[in-house]
């Protein structure tokens, strides 16, 4: 398998060098040739590399492990998009996303144990008051951060952006001890009922589990309803403005200010519902219960290149397929092969799979 | 008795030139942390106290190569932890489990750090900005992974433990790896505060400011960003190999992402251009938290709490004085020469009336 993929990354490089001499050099727009080809020969091994790997594995096997890593999909999927969605507005990677996300669990389990204690509701009831709270604190959160921060630090570069979100990070894994207490809490599945669906030609019937399906369903209509926010409502519009040039948007009279608060609210709410889906299966809710999440959805960003809103999505769902590939291959070093893959694409492409170049000014 | 009062003048006359000397502040700063560390043998001061200045010392180790990347070069990167935990587990291991000899294990430990960091180099020629912080803490989540995993060299989850430490075959005590850590910080200051003022020092300030116009000037990016970041990768594992003499433990939880910020807010609360700065974030970071948080009874019911103290003052010395602590320290000092200024200025006018 591993040999497998080398060769088909030793083929694809020297088919580039042969290429890019023998036929290229000859060509006028080099440069632009040079850049498909590369695109083309990346998405040709990387799919070489899915076929190698579906075949070894069955294609039982692998439809079921991404079954059943559907949540976690999902999880990733939306702290990126929050990720995106702030990385956009205020141009700063936001490294408090997945803190302020865990803050929502952490509130969501209290409201539960609290619901549980004083009233008769029924468990799905209580679930999902809990994941509107998750959605609203975080939402708070995000507002706060933007109107009470960002908008007064008077001397902001990027970098002081970043350290200004750690800065956030820091006070907020101290603050959650004190908010709610020192125990590890949990959060229940909405329902532990597999579905068992038959395929035609495949021995066994693939296993779907309920919460996967609900967290899916949760999560597709979410994103569904952001892009379209984004494409058909005033706010989108503005967002998009605001992406594309701060100051000129500002300029032609959109409002700016609240277009990024609303940014920061929407993209906590969109990690609260993240760290809602993860709890139950990352056992339990702790201080750093999301801080993989965090890495795997800059990772992703990365991946797929902050410059669209669609690329990091895919980058999202790209990482959770390696990952569901590699935990076969070896399931110690799981991480390690996700993380030195997404490496090498990214070296290859510094901007991202789908990341456009922008022209510097000197 | 004139002559006698000669020779006075001339002392004096060469003491202030010593003083003037850019390492003076620095060495007499490390034999006052002797003298603390005498005192502590003697028990005058808490052991506690002094155990916690060491580890502040060797995390201050760490804060400099960052602030050469971050300061200097403006590189930021995020993968501080994993080179530390490197170095721990290069003395661990070679020094502790295999039993080589301690200048076998230092070479050993250089050569990986100047391997690693060459290789992280390479990276940031292609990746910029924002996007290398992240790819850095890729990297540094990917050695985390090792030292969990690959437990022949790290002893996975449970930890490496280093004890019985020789240096030249003679046993080190703990006393004596105290004052090796002194050495080694005073003299790592002066090498940084060499490194600043050389040419190298010029060329990644200039990097810094603008990749274009230093590269016009014919500074070779390739060459500088590899030296920045081998300088700091080789600082962060002689922290490390520091730190496991000091501790004598190491475990992979230690070298997470907190850890990296951690160095991160102390070099920028601090102040990421001065070496003053970075000794006072370092030690308002971590050793506010070891010695003066540890006593109010809240922070003692909850231990974690105190990392809201370092978050805020990471946030509101952003916002309100990106240049750090140092600057803040300078602008007081201005207020006050100020202050006084006015005040002689009054005293004069009460004493011998108005100027005409």
């Amino acid at each position: 398998m591993i040999e497998k993929l080398l060769y088909v990354t030793l083929a694809a490089v020297g088919i580039y060098y042969l290429v890019d001499l023998a036929v290229l050099s000859r060509v006028k727009k080099r440069a632009v040739y040079r850049a498909k080809l590369l695109n083309l020969l990346m998405l040709l091994s990387v799919l070489a590399g899915f076929a190698f790997a579906i075949k070894e594995m069955t294609l039982y096997l692998f439809l079921q492990i991404v079954l059943l890593n559907i949540v976690e999909m999902c999880v990733l999927v939306l702290a990126t998009t929050g990720i995106v969605l702030i990385f956009k507005t205020s141009v700063t990677t936001n490294f408090a996303q997945g803190t302020v996300a865990t803050v929502g669990a952490f509130a969501a389990a209290k409201l539960i144990i609290y619901l549980t204690a004083n009233t008769a509701m029924p468990m799905s009831t209580k679930l999902i008051l809990a994941l509107v709270f998750s959605a609203v604190v975080t939402f708070l959160i995000g507002l706060f951060i933007d109107t009470v921060i960002f908008r007064n630090s008077r001397y902001s570069n990027p970098v002081g952006k970043q350290m200004i979100t750690m800065g956030i990070v820091l006070v907020l894994f101290g603050l959650m001890p004190v908010l709610f207490g020192l125990l590890p809490l949990t959060i229940e599945a909405f329902s532990y009922f597999p579905y068992e669906i038959q395929l035609p030609n495949f021995p066994y019937p693939l296993i779907l589990p309920a919460q996967n399906l609900i967290a899916l369903l949760i999560t597709v209509g979410m994103l569904v309803f952001l892009f379209a926010a984004l494409r058909f409502t005033k706010w989108g519009l503005g967002v998009r403005a605001t992406a594309s040039n701060e100051t000129v948007a500002g300029m032609m009279g959109v409002n700016t200010k609240l277009i990024t608060a609303l940014s920061w609210g929407i993209a906590g709410a969109f990690g609260g519902v993240a760290a809602f889906l993860f709890a139950p299966v990352g056992s339990s809710v702790t201080v750093s219960f999301m801080t993989p999440v965090q890495v795997n959805a800059f990772l992703a960003s990365i991946l797929g290149g902050f410059s669209s809103f669609g690329g990091p999505l895919v980058g999202a769902v790209l990482i959770n397929l390696f990952s569901s590939i590699a935990s076969f291959l070896n399931s110690v070093w799981t991480n390690v092969i996700v993380y030195v893959l997404v490496l090498l694409l990214v070296l290859v492409k510094p901007l991202g799979l789908f990341g456009k170049k922008t022209a510097k000014k000197v | 008795m004139t002559t006698l009062r000669l020779s006075f003048d001339r002392i004096r006359k060469q003491l202030a030139i010593i003083a003037k000397h850019p390492y003076f502040g620095f060495v007499v700063f490390g034999a006052i942390l002797v003298v603390l560390r005498l005192l502590a043998l003697g028990g005058i001061i808490p052991n506690s106290l002094m155990k916690s200045l060491v580890i502040t010392m060797i995390y201050a180790i760490v804060a400099l190569g960052f602030s050469l990347l971050l300061g200097y070069a403006g590189l930021a990167s995020l993968g501080t932890a994993g080179f530390v935990g490197l170095g721990t587990y290069f003395i661990g291991h070679f020094s502790g489990t295999l039993g080589y000899p301690f200048l076998a294990t230092i070479l050993i430990s250089l050569l990986g750090a100047i391997v690693l960091g060459a290789i992280v180099g390479f990276i940031s020629l292609r990746i910029e900005g924002m996007y290398l912080a992240i790819i850095t803490l890729g990297l540094s989540e990917i050695m985390r992974e090792i030292f969990k995993s690959f437990t022949a060299f790290t002893n996975g989850v449970n930890g490496l433990g280093f004890r019985d430490f020789t240096l030249f075959e003679l046993e080190v005590s703990e006393a004596a790896v105290d004052f090796i850590v002194i050495f080694v910080f005073i003299l790592l200051i002066i090498g940084t505060l060499n490194i600043i003022k050389s040419p190298t020092g010029r060329a990644l300030l200039a990097m810094k400011n603008s990749d274009s116009a230093a590269q016009s000037m014919g500074i070779g990016l390739m060459k500088y960003r590899l030296l920045a970041f081998t300088l700091a990768t080789i600082y962060a594992v002689i922290g490390g190999l520091l730190y496991m003499m000091d501790q004598q433990f190491s475990i992979p939880t230690t070298w997470s992402l907190d850890f990296s910020l951690n160095i991160l807010a102390a070099v920028v609360v601090g102040g990421a251009q001065s070496i003053t700065g970075i000794i006072l974030g370092t030690f308002t970071i971590f050793g506010l938290n070891m010695t003066v948080l540890k006593e109010i009874a809240f922070f003692r019911e909850y231990p974690d709490a105190t990392w809201i103290v370092s978050g805020m003052l990471i946030i509101l010395i952003t916002m309100f004085y990106p240049g750090g602590l140092i600057r803040l320290l300078l602008a007081i000092k201005f207020w006050l020469i100020k202050i006084w200024k006015k005040l002689k200025r009054k005293w004069s006018v009460y004493r011998y009336g108005e100027d005409d």
